[in-house]
């Protein structure tokens, strides 16, 4: 993973990931509902349905998001537009590329760990769990979380400068053709 | 600036610099000084000893890969504001 790609996906998924939960955790529960799949205009119908293929119909992460539509995307589903961009931005950022949806879904678990956010901490452990990640794996990721949690701020604390940060070698590839 | 004069590892009692020694095994990296994080907790062993092994725990190869957990810990660092 010494490849600046795996970086900018991840940043992707991390940025994305946080985006949703803000949504879902500061908007749902009942301040703005969703748009209901059922009567939901053809354009909102047609990413909702895009939306449930991507994440299983029927699964544990698909109910979590109120239905078969995972709560942020049924929230800003009131502006056609808008949610088909962000879905678009979702997708592309969870699609197995250079680093695999699985490792995605695990990035986006602890990023909504880390943040606390209610909805991104169930829906991305429902996801791990519906992409075949066991119990095993699950805490793996929660013993990476909670580690780093305390050593993130052991080191504010002391206000330690990184003295790491340079000692990965440096991509001097150019800008990929996303396209390819 | 950090709040604490950071010790060289010299200054390490013996035990305390084996820690060093597993943090130089870890990282595979030849640092002039142990990284500050590692002569942190070597300060107290009784603390830094089992955190380490969490980590490590945490962080070795199963159904994720090292460099994949290395990834996640990224994450969880820049989610905490975290610069170090």
């Amino acid at each position: 993973m010494t490849g600046d790609d795996s970086w900018y996906e991840a940043a992707f998924v991390v940025g994305i990931t946080n985006a949703l939960n803000v949504v879902a955790d500061g908007l749902g529960g009942g301040v703005m509902p969703p748009v209901d799949p059922d009567t939901a205009p053809a354009d909102v119908a047609t990413v909702f349905a895009e939306i449930r293929s991507f994440y299983g119909s029927a699964t544990p992460g698909a109910r979590l998001g109120g239905g078969q539509v995972p709560k942020p995307f049924g929230i800003i589903a009131h502006d056609a537009a808008y949610l088909a961009d962000v879905w678009a931005a979702v997708k592309r950022a969870f699609t197995d590329r250079r680093l695999t949806r699985r490792h995605k879904t695990a990035l986006a678990f602890a990023v909504s760990l880390t943040t606390r956010s209610v909805f991104g901490t169930a829906f991305h452990l429902a996801e791990l769990r519906r992409l075949g990640v066991g119990e095993g794996g699950v805490m793996e990721i929660i013993g990476v979380t909670q580690t780093f949690s305390s050593y993130t701020k052991i080191a504010d604390t002391l206000q330690l400068s990184s003295d790491m940060a340079d000692i990965a070698p440096v991509d001097t590839s150019g800008v990929p053709d996303a396209s390819a | 600036m950090p709040t604490v004069r950071l010790r060289d590892a010299s200054e390490y009692p013996e035990p305390a610099r084996r820690l060093f020694e597993l943090s130089r095994q870890w990282f595979a990296y030849e640092f002039k000084e142990p990284p500050a994080m590692s002569r942190v907790m070597a300060w107290d062993p009784h603390f830094g000893g089992p955190h380490g092994r969490a980590m490590k725990r945490a962080m070795a190869p199963g159904e994720f890969s090292r460099a994949e957990k290395e990834m996640v810990a990224a994450a969880v660092s820049g989610a905490n504001a975290c610069t170090y």
